[in-house]
């Protein structure tokens, strides 16, 4: 990334930048302009920088355990299993961290509206369904931050105020903070923080 | 969930293909072994009153040498040289008869009379099979027992007899015939009794016990040295193709049945390692095929690995499902493989009791089969999860 792209940025060039849990930041830019990325960075799934990016104050890191038990994230591009269903999508994560129940998820399918869809392959769905099952995965393992990568994109304002409502609640529950990225101002979660990219 | 995501990735054709050409070789490379082992015992002995591992050797006679008759003997120096090959156990010399010998039958017997000019050779006991009993000799016995090659039998049978219109005689009943031997030389004459006691394949040669023609050429002997003109040589494996090379490189004439043996034991083991090596290029094959569709069906699967190791699946687990699939399929094939061998080797086993006396070999199939299978499953094992981690590493 080059210094003039990066020079108005809140993260990109700083000496530091600290995400606390339990605080949701909003990460703001024009698409190109790294917010996947920097998502990614956080994730342990592009070493692509230079700097450091410290855990609590540790610098080595299992990306293994900090994506099963520290770290959630919505995909932009969902990363989902075409070729399964969307129960078996969820089920494929919560079998790693086993952090609900089948009728918690049930529940959450049925809450987001995917009910009818519970058994549809994932490859028949519209993008808006499928960035709630996307979602719903991101749910079924503890963090201690969640990250969402435009993941409202593709839904409607109703989908949004129940998706958003959802997501602030489990971060409630284990204190966790949201670490959001959108193109513009976003008004789904009370923001501590807007950072510019 | 994981196996059923990753089951969807399988091209079963494939390894299908990889199960029956892996069974093909396995079978080919185990049963060919196996044969190698059941067969030796029959390339390396052959019955006889003679050691297996011995042979006659003289020199060539040519239209020069039955002038200047020195050159059919031996020198000492070739004798050492033909000691120090390395095929070579061990060499001995015939002893000679210094003497004359008439052999004459009993006027009482119901035998017909006959009477003939005989030679004697005689080489150390310990090369003839002939039981131990039958072929003694000492100072107080008036019995020498003979062994005689077993074409003379045939020469009089089938030439002899039938043109004198004389009965015809076995092995048992010549055996029965008692006659005597007069021996005679440096101014001294006795007579003995005989039989024969064996017949030879291999030594055109009347032969008697070491030490009766010892002691008889220091009784009856002339003078003059014997010279050697007849080797039998001891090998360490009959059927080495060295030995043809160099009996033929210094023109030494070697029996012919042992020559045509071993020329054909040389074909059967040339045979046997060609089809080895056939057997190992279609291994090779299946194992190139296996791996080659393994990268495919990471190439193709590329995002459901790399997705999978994204959402938390370390890439243990993955490459987990494609290490059992291979190896199951590995294990199988090999199993089959051995079954086969396993059925052929019985087929074949029964037609070597009917066309030889033929004692069964170890059963090494097995063996061979899991040595295999466990050097196919670790390459595998390793190379699977070489491939998933650095498909799930390097594209970060």
């Amino acid at each position: 990334m080059s210094e003039d792209e990066v020079s108005t940025s809140d993260i990109y060039m700083q000496p530091n930048v600290v995400f606390n849990s339990g605080k949701n930041y909003l990460i703001k830019a024009n698409s190109g302009h790294g917010k996947t990325s920097i998502l990614n960075f956080i994730y342990g799934s592009s070493t692509n920088y230079e700097g450091k990016i410290n855990y609590n104050s540790d610098t080595e890191i299992n990306v293994i355990s900090l994506r099963k038990t520290k770290l959630s994230y919505v995909f932009q591009d969902y990363k989902l299993f075409p070729s399964l269903s969307v129960f078996q999508n969820i089920i494929l994560k919560n079998n790693l961290t086993h952090h609900k129940t089948q009728d918690q998820i049930d529940a959450l399918i049925n809450h987001l509206n995917l009910g009818h869809k519970r058994d549809s392959l994932v490859e028949n769905l519209s993008l808006g369904q499928k960035q709630r099952v996307a979602i719903i995965r991101a749910l079924c393992q503890p963090f201690h931050f969640i990250l969402l990568d435009e993941p409202f994109s593709h839904l409607d304002p109703t989908n949004i105020k129940i998706v958003s409502a959802l997501i602030q609640k489990e971060a409630k529950q284990q204190n966790a903070g949201i670490i959001m990225t959108a193109l513009d101002e976003v008004f789904a979660f009370n923001f501590d923080t807007t950072i510019n990219l | 969930m994981l196996k059923k995501l990753q089951k969807k990735t399988l091209v079963k054709t494939q390894l299908f293909g990889y199960m029956l050409t892996l069974l093909i070789g396995v079978f080919i490379i185990v049963s060919t072994i196996q044969l190698f082992i059941d067969v030796k015992p029959l390339i390396n002995e052959k019955t006889d009153v003679f050691n297996a591992k011995t042979a006659v050797i003289s020199k060539q006679v040519s239209v020069f040498k039955s002038i200047d008759k020195q050159k059919i003997y031996f020198k000492p120096n070739e004798l050492e040289e033909l000691k120090a090959q390395p095929f070579v156990k061990n060499i001995s010399v015939f002893n000679n008869a210094n003497f004359k010998i008439k052999a004459f039958s009993n006027q009482s017997e119901s035998i017909p009379l006959f009477q003939t000019d005989l030679f004697f050779e005689s080489i150390p006991d310990d090369y003839l099979d002939v039981k131990s009993e039958d072929w003694q000799w000492n100072q107080t016995e008036n019995f020498v027992p003979i062994v005689i090659p077993e074409s003379y039998l045939t020469l009089y049978n089938f030439g002899f007899a039938e043109s004198q219109g004389l009965p015809v005689l076995s092995k048992n009943t010549i055996s029965q015939i008692a006659f005597n031997l007069k021996v005679s030389g440096n101014s001294n004459t006795e007579v003995y009794s005989s039989k024969i006691v064996g017949f030879s394949n291999k030594i055109n040669s009347i032969l008697v016990p070491e030490a009766f023609l010892s002691y008889a050429n220091t009784k009856f002997g002339r003078a003059d040295t014997s010279r050697i003109s007849r080797v039998l040589v001891e090998f360490n494996n009959p059927s080495d193709e060295n030995i043809l090379r160099y009996f033929n490189d210094n023109n030494y004439d070697i029996s012919k049945e042992k020559l045509e043996f071993s020329k054909l034991s040389f074909f059967f083991k040339s045979g046997l390692i060609f089809i080895t090596g056939i057997a190992l290029v279609i291994i090779a094959l299946s194992i190139a095929f296996i791996l080659l569709s393994f990268n495919l069906i990471i190439q193709k699967n590329k995002d459901v690995i790399v997705n999978l190791y994204t959402i938390g699946y370390t890439y243990q687990s993955i490459a987990k499902f494609y290490q059992i699939v291979i190896s199951v399929t590995t294990v199988i094939a090999v199993v089959f493989g051995i079954a086969i061998s396993y059925y052929i080797r019985s087929e074949y086993i029964k037609k070597f009791n009917t066309f030889f006396d033929f004692s069964e070999s170890n059963n090494q199939i097995v063996i061979i089969g899991c040595v295999l299978a466990i050097i196919l499953v670790s390459i595998y094992n390793v190379y699977i999860i070489n491939n998933i981690k650095n498909t799930v590493t390097k594209t970060r």
